[in-house]
């Protein structure tokens, strides 16, 4: 409190400069008479010295105008008067001054550099943090929030950072006390468009409650930081606008950094959706093809000259053409489950569903495709009931059973699994067909891969994609690994909710 | 619901009269062929207010309504149909959209298809119909396979042996074996069973606790159910051999 009233006075050294002769004088009149007066000349030295380290260069030179006044007066004779007796002294005082305004001008010269390093250093410290904390932000909101958060530590002030958005510019992120309204805007806005600080203690439109200044780079004005000082303090001094321009400079920077990282992100992104969509399309379109050239040749082949063809070859060609139809089917279903796992808006009907229920319905599905398979189904006797999209969960299953038919030897069995573990539930399809590539386990679940083909096995390599992305939607996962004898397994795990394990009532 | 011979049901079905409701030219077409031949006639609308028209006033023996005509939604056709008739009406919709099919059941429909389906799928299922609805000879005794419902004496036995249900689970494979063929949904069933107008979670929970239970009792393989069918995301269902 006491520091902050005298910060206040202008012009305080000199008082101090005043007390601090009065000091040596009151010292210098105990010696009065004893010594010869001309060394008192050497304590005077020391207040200027003193006074240009302490004080600076305008209050030594005080200190030694006024000292050579009270030496005068006080301490050579005649005591309490300006006369002096003795010729010598004059040339006392002379050399006095004279060295007094050297001791200062090189003392307060060693201060202000002092004071300079002090300052220069502690904002280079500060500048350090800050540059360090922008290069963690990854994103543009990040980069805003450190900015925000520096400048408001380092200033004690409130912060709001505007980027630029259609027309004219937006607020990207303020703290709640600070003042947002039409007029504030408008010169924000003025300092973004005519790159120049604006608003509170500036030369334009100082009437706004903050400081205004643009962020720019050399390529372009990336926002405008507005700045309100916590006590509606209106002009910063040098230093601190100095660190202002710089903590200014560097958000720049990094904001415009983060902006060119998240298009060329974005750019990216669509290249790569895109070299994806072509890719869809491309296998989208030979799938569909496949099916399509032996339907189209059989059926053309009867509907041309259905009498030459004999009846069992008219039955071997529609038997044909149907099953591609089915085949066909699949492709359609597999496709339309793909879009909409991957258009993200999935809608989950989650319900409780019995686990055996589930896997009954896949099964019965799969009957045709199953016939003369053994398959083996260990779900516990208790009803074990997870909390699923019923339709959609089939799907998985589905998929995964066919999968396993489709990889294993004709007649070989399949293992269909389920357990709880926790407050999990973990589903197994088990195989002892060939098994899966050790390098290929990783990418399995990845859209159009397809591990080697053992023969001829159709599919469009979405079906484990799909389970995937339907599994993923209900916060489970799948898995994939090779048994240890033969074949493959494929884990699920889903979690059971609170739907729990629904037991016997 | 026993069948003495093989041919019996496909000269049953002669003489009948089924209109189709499909915009699709070529979805009129394919069916046409495959009713004709089986000596089934075929009426043809292609939209709703036609349908609903030719429904009401020629007495079709059975419709089959798609559920996604562009003139009308398909639930409010069969709404319209059932507020004066009580003719079996088969659903064709796609796949993905247990809701309308939920909807258009509880609205009256009797069964649906999933798109694509094939001839023999949907004579079966039209036979079925029509065997539910003329009169039988076998008495309250109904069989399907190796289970065997006797309403009245309240016994159900699997390959001849007697299986004991409790009361509630006797009233559901009551009520699937009085509609078999047909789908019963769950919200259908908690009406019927329990008097619930809602579908709240414990009711559902006791649903399929009790399905679990009568399936351990009368399934060969309760993990693969031959009997009790569940229609994913919409009900159950009785199949019949």
């Amino acid at each position: 409190m006491e520091n902050s009233f005298l910060n206040r006075i202008k012009g305080k050294e000199f008082i101090f400069s005043t007390l601090l002769v009065a000091f040596v004088t009151v010292i210098g009149s105990f010696f009065r008479g004893i010594i010869d007066a001309s060394n008192f000349a050497v304590l005077f030295l020391l207040a200027v010295v003193l006074s240009a380290l302490w004080w600076g260069m305008a209050s030594s030179v005080f200190t030694a105008f006024f000292g050579v006044l009270a030496f005068d007066f006080f301490l050579v004779p005649p005591y309490n008067s300006f006369s002096v007796s003795d010729l010598k002294y004059i040339y006392t005082f002379v050399g006095f001054i004279i060295t007094g305004v050297i001791v200062s001008m090189v003392a307060s010269r060693a201060r202000r550099q002092a004071i300079e390093t002090k300052q220069r250093e502690a904002r280079t410290a500060v500048l350090y943090r800050f540059s360090n904390e922008m290069a963690e932000c990854e994103t543009t909101p990040q980069v805003i929030g450190a900015v925000r958060k520096n400048v408001g530590e380092l200033l004690g002030c409130s912060t709001a950072v505007f980027m630029p958005h259609k027309d004219g510019i937006s607020d990207a992120g303020s703290d709640a006390d600070f003042p947002l309204d039409t007029h504030e805007y408008a010169v924000a806005q003025w300092a973004f468009s005519n790159k120049k600080p604006a608003g509170s203690g500036t030369t334009t439109l100082s009437a706004a409650k903050a400081f205004y200044v643009p962020l720019e780079t050399s390529l372009e004005a990336v926002g405008v930081l507005g700045i309100r000082t916590a006590d509606g303090r209106v002009i910063f001094n040098t230093s601190e606008m100095e660190l202002v321009t710089a903590l200014a400079n560097q958000s720049s920077v990094a904001i415009q950094r983060a902006v060119l990282t998240e298009k060329s992100r974005e750019m990216e992104l669509a290249k790569k959706t895109q070299a994806l969509q072509a890719a869809l399309l491309n296998s989208i379109s030979h799938d569909l093809r496949t099916p399509l050239v032996s339907i189209t040749g059989a059926l053309s082949a009867l509907s041309q000259d259905f009498e030459a063809v004999d009846a069992a070859d008219r039955k071997e060609l529609l038997q044909t053409a149907y099953d591609d139809s089915l085949h066909l089917n699949e492709i359609v279903g597999n496709i339309l489950d793909m879009t909409r796992v991957e258009s993200g808006n999935l809608k989950l009907n989650v319900r409780p569903c019995d686990l055996r229920d589930l896997i009954g319905a896949s099964l019965t599905q799969l009957k045709d495709k199953l016939e003369g398979r053994m398959v083996a189904v260990d779900i516990p006797g208790d009803l074990l009931e997870v909390p699923v999209d019923f339709s959609l969960m089939m799907r998985v299953f589905i998929n995964l059973i066919d999968n396993a038919a489709k990889y294993s030897p004709a007649g070989s069995e399949i293992y269909i699994g389920a357990k709880t573990e926790g407050n999990m539930a973990v589903m197994t399809v088990k195989d002892s067909g060939f098994g899966i590539p050790s390098g290929d386990l990783e990418h399995i679940f990845d859209k159009f891969f397809r591990a080697v083909k053992p023969r001829q096995v159709s599919g469009t390599g979405l079906g484990l994609s799909i389970c995937r992305g339907i599994v993923e939607a209900h916060g489970g996962k799948i898995w994939a690994r090779n048994n240890t004898e033969s074949g493959a397994v494929f884990f699920i795990r889903l979690p059971l909710g609170d739907a729990g394990h629904g037991g016997r009532d | 619901m026993r069948d003495t011979a093989g041919g019996t049901d496909v000269e049953n079905s002669g003489g009948l009269r089924i209109l189709v409701v499909d915009d699709e030219k070529t979805i009129r077409r394919f069916l046409k062929a495959a009713l004709n031949s089986k000596g089934i006639s075929v009426i043809e609308a292609s939209d709703g207010e036609q349908g609903v028209y030719i429904a009401l006033n020629s007495h079709p023996d059975a419709v089959i309504l798609d559920l996604g005509l562009p003139d009308m939604d398909g639930i409010d056709i069969v709404k319209k149909i059932r507020e004066s008739s009580v003719v079996p009406i088969i659903i064709l919709s796609v796949r993905n959209d247990e809701s309308d099919k939920i909807a258009a059941l509880d609205a009256g429909a009797d069964d649906y298809l999933t798109k694509p389906f094939n001839a023999g799928e949907l004579l079966a299922r039209i036979r079925t119909i029509m065997r539910r609805l003329a009169p039988r000879q076998d008495g309250p005794v109904y069989k399907t396979g190796t289970l065997e419902v006797d309403i009245t004496q309240h016994a159900v036995t699997v390959k001849g042996k007697t299986v004991k249900l409790s009361p509630v689970e006797f009233d559901i494979i009551k009520m699937l074996v009085m509609n078999y063929g047909k789908v019963l949904t769950h919200k259908r069933i908690l009406k019927e069973i329990w008097g619930k107008n809602e579908e709240p979670e414990d009711a559902l929970h006791l649903l399929r606790v009790t399905i679990s239970n009568i399936r351990n009792k009368i399934e060969p393989d309760p993990n693969r159910p031959e009997h009790i069918l569940t229609e994913p995301g919409v009900g159950y269902r009785l199949f019949e051999e």
